[in-house]
């Protein structure tokens, strides 16, 4: 077999086993943590079911049994794609996920997009620059990298929405209100990228081909386009995979401050009510997407690096 | 019903002084030289009672409202589940007023009165119920409104299947029930049960379609049909719902005054959970009404000509900032439970999450409930030298190096129990800094609320935060302190402070089969005063229904079980 695609299986098979291993400690976590599950299920400190329903809901759902038999269960449903019925919407947890996926993928590849453009763009410009330049650009990174999601997002809001009138403030039937959440996840993934970016692009503006290049009588821009920037990508592209994290991490923010539909959401909402099969749920979509996202990072790095290929 | 300890409030406490600060500088419609507004006169007159205007309850000029037109609202809640029967949530109340009927609606005092029952009879035992039906009604699927409507109504609310989390305890009396002829439904309790046609009143007992609940009661989660004013055209999750009107709609309530269809065409619901958008929504006129607006906005609402502010005080029991476990030390002395509650200063604790808008709460009924005697409201009140006194006469006289008090070489203190947020409540530090000044010393545990509901069943606490109870009934008063209503394995409970008052169960359990009003009106006077005596919690301030909308949104009533907004009358005036 060609040792590409024997490649791309073998991380297809691991990427299974995490998989598995995200769900077994997702599974042991909410279920370790306390908190009765049928009192959960049946909304909670506020609800006075009957032990007719406290009995029929235990039964439902096997919290009659002991903890790894509901595992077993479990694993056994999961095996055959079955991700069981979330506690608190009453409908399957693909149902819940897959109505609620779209419009957390809008957000997610505009905010993706519009960050690595952000940060090409400003590290393009800012590399090698004045001292002053410099400053002024690495010193409002690290305000906006390190600036918490909520925060950054009230600020766009009562700038740009309150004030300005210029942006809705929610909703998600046209393109304009999809702006502020979008750059509420950019902004600070775009200012970590920069960081990064200028510091790859500084060295190898260092780099003695480079100074060939100049030699040859190359344009700074040609430069820094045409040579500088594919090499300083690589970095980038690799540090892509853990911006997913911070991608679904952002969209629970986002999505909650802007009154969005979307996964992060529902997950959150979730999580606070012990909604063990949706939380799984999104957890395993989670993982898989990492898994396929790392994957892509490393054949991406390969078409570009060749010195990352392995033949 | 507790409010909901969701992701958006710990959002919101996070981030609320700054956004209080930045909001203030940002909005447009108050000048510096507008004075501050007033929070709107209190609605609890001299002597303790509470008196809405009738235009709350009816409709004085029904010929006054114009059809048509789509309201925009906004709200804080997904609305996860609808079927009433299914789920306790808070929406249902206003949910269930736009798509379904009950039998019985309440009048401004509280007695039921004629709906989609016509009249009723009670037998001498107390156990029967008869009710005629009116003969006119429809569903929304065509399905008739009948005796065996009714039947499967109350089938559906206590099918184990319907997972029921309110309705079918409210109803645990009922035995089963017969149709008589196709108008007549008789109902058989197994004891007699007062508040029986109370709870028919509220929405979580409303009536479904009888065709819905035997072909697939299940789809009643998502798209339940009623026979109301409005039919649930859409609801997309997470998003929002929206309703249409029915034209053929002419069986409101007497009470009301309201006859025929809702002069709205449509309603659009949308689902905002943060407070500071549903406030710029508004204030922007993006939407017409928010069903839950933000106290931290009150003075800036109050201040735009172009919006009204509106608060109604819950029925039920207020809000109580702390429930004791009077089962165990130092709890189990009713002094030291008595001393706290005397230490607590509420009209700081108002000041601080009412923004000038809330009543502070000294007894234990909310003064809207039936039945409310506002005689005892003094019994609690503010008070910390009486506070000390009480530690002193239990003997807590000794004072550590940190100041709180011991006895036998113990300092006076207590674990007080409260849900995980990203800081704890401003309530809560305030009752802990309030006990600290008596010598008391409550050491905060933060925990999720999953583990705070299993240690309040289980009992095992000191102290506990606590919300309130909603209902439109003074029986609140036996599902909050009544001793059968101590969680246990078997049976869930809401009796918090695991009160066993053998004086208090008698009251309220007799009340229970009384339908005598004088006869009630003593029973429960006695209960509110035997609570202020045996202290199970702190009650701090009223539980409120808080509204805002624009001034083109005119005629809305409120509920006379729920006390939110009834969008049946309500009507929007032209654009201008």
């Amino acid at each position: 077999m060609n040792p590409f695609f024997r490649r791309i299986l073998w991380r297809l098979i691991a990427g299974l086993g995490v998989l598995w291993g995200a769900a077994t400690l997702t599974f042991l976590t909410i279920n370790t943590t306390g908190g009765d599950p049928a009192i959960a299920i049946l909304g909670g400190g506020e609800a006075v079911p009957t032990p007719a329903v406290l009995a029929r809901v235990r039964q439902d759902y096997h919290l009659d049994q002991p903890l790894y038999q509901q595992y077993l269960i479990y694993v056994a449903k999961l095996a055959r794609g079955d991700l069981g019925e979330s506690y608190r919407l009453r409908i399957p947890v693909t149902r819940a996920i897959a109505q609620q996926l779209g419009p957390t993928v809008q957000l997610a590849v505009w905010a993706g997009l519009s960050a690595v453009t952000i940060s090409i763009l400003i590290a393009l410009l800012t590399a090698r620059r004045s001292r002053w330049v410099r400053n002024v650009s690495s010193g409002t990174e690290l305000v906006a990298s390190s600036m918490p999601g909520f925060v950054l997002g009230i600020v766009l809001l009562l700038l740009f929405s309150f004030r300005l009138h210029w942006l809705p403030a929610s909703g998600q039937n046209s393109g304009k209100a999809l702006i502020l959440p979008t750059l509420t996840l950019a902004i600070p993934m775009s200012a970590l990228l920069t960081q990064v970016l200028r510091n790859q692009l500084e060295e190898i503006l260092e780099q003695p081909f480079i100074t060939t290049a100049r030699a040859r009588g190359v344009s700074e821009a040609g430069i820094r386009l045409g040579h500088a920037l594919r090499h300083a990508l690589i970095p980038v592209v690799t540090l892509s995979g853990s911006f997913f994290g911070m991608l679904l991490g952002g969209a629970v923010i986002a999505e909650t401050l802007f009154a969005r539909q979307g996964v992060g959401r529902l997950v959150a909402d979730a999580t606070v009510n012990k909604d063990v099969p949706l939380v799984l749920g999104v957890t395993l979509l989670a993982a898989a997407v990492y898994v396929l996202v790392n994957l892509a990072v490393d054949l991406i790095n390969a078409v570009i690096d060749p010195r990352t290929r392995t033949t | 019903m507790r409010p909901r300890l969701s992701f958006s409030t710990i959002l919101t406490v996070a981030a609320a002084p700054g956004v209080l600060f930045l909001a203030a500088g940002c909005n447009r419609g108050v000048s510096d030289s507008a004075a501050r507004p007033s929070a709107g006169a209190s609605e609890i007159n001299e002597a303790g009672f509470v008196k809405y205007p009738e235009s709350d309850y009816t409709q004085l000029d029904p010929a006054a409202g114009r059809s048509g037109g789509t309201l925009r609202v906004s709200t804080t809640t997904d609305t996860a589940i609808l079927d009433p029967h299914g789920v306790s949530a808070t929406y249902i109340q206003w949910f269930g007023r736009l798509v379904f009927d009950n039998l019985v609606y309440l009048d401004p005092t509280g007695v039921p009165q004629p709906w989609l029952a016509q009249s009723w009879t009670l037998s001498p035992d107390g156990r029967t119920y008869v009710f005629r039906l009116r003969r006119d009604v429809t569903f929304s699927d065509g399905s008739r409104f009948d005796a065996e409507a009714v039947r499967l109504n109350l089938e559906h609310m206590r099918d184990p299947a319907t997972r029921s989390t309110l309705a079918a305890r409210y109803i645990a009396p009922y035995v089963d029930g017969r149709v008589v002829d196709d108008f007549t439904f008789e109902a058989h309790l197994s004891q007699p049960y007062t508040p029986f046609l109370h709870v028919l009143a509220q929405s979580w007992l409303a009536m479904i379609s009888p065709k819905q609940i035997r072909e697939n009661p299940r789809s009643a989660v998502a798209a339940p049909i009623g026979s109301g004013p409005f039919i649930l055209e859409n609801y997309t999750r997470q998003k929002g719902l929206r309703f249409v009107r029915r034209s053929d709609y002419h069986w409101a309530p007497a009470v009301l005054h309201h006859e025929g269809p809702a002069f709205l065409e449509h309603i659009e619901v949308d689902i905002i959970p943060e407070a500071l958008i549903r406030y710029s929504g508004l204030a922007s006129g993006q939407y017409d009404l928010t069903l839950e607006a933000p106290p931290q906005n009150a003075v800036a609402i109050r201040a735009d000509s172009q919006l009204v502010l509106d608060r109604r005080i819950r029925s039920g029991i207020p809000n109580r900032g702390l429930a004791f476990n009077t089962e165990k030390p130092p709890f189990d002395d009713v002094r030291v439970r008595r001393a706290l509650a005397l230490a607590v200063d509420r009209e700081g604790i108002v000041q601080m999450v009412g923004f000038g808008e809330y009543q502070p709460k000294t007894d234990f009924l909310a003064a809207t409930t039936p039945y409310y005697d506002p005689s005892f409201r003094d019994a609690l009140r503010y008070d910390p030298a009486a506070a000390n006194r009480l530690l002193d006469e239990a003997g807590w006289t000794g004072r550590d190096s940190a100041g709180f008090r011991t006895k036998d070489g113990q300092r006076l203190g207590a674990e007080f129990l409260v849900s995980e947020l990203a800081t704890p409540s401003a309530v809560t530090v305030a009752i802990q800094a309030d006990a600290k000044k008596i010598g008391f010393e409550l050491r905060l545990t933060q925990l999720p609320a999953t583990q705070v509901t299993d240690r309040r069943s289980a009992g095992t606490f000191q102290a506990i935060s606590t919300g309130v109870w909603h209902t439109n009934t003074p029986d609140a008063l036996y599902i909050i302190h009544h001793s059968d209503e101590i969680s246990t394995p078997a049976h869930v409970g809401q009796n918090t402070a695991r009160l066993r008052d053998a004086v208090f169960d008698d009251l309220v359990a007799r009340a229970r089969q009384t339908s005598d009003p004088a006869a009630l009106k003593e029973l429960y006077s006695k209960a509110q005063h035997r609570l202020t005596e045996v202290v199970p919690a702190i009650p701090l301030y009223e539980n409120y229904t808080f509204i805002a909308y624009r001034k083109r949104l005119h005629g809305v009533l409120y509920d006379t079980s729920h006390n939110t907004p009834l969008l049946l009358g309500a009507w929007l005036a032209e654009d201008s």
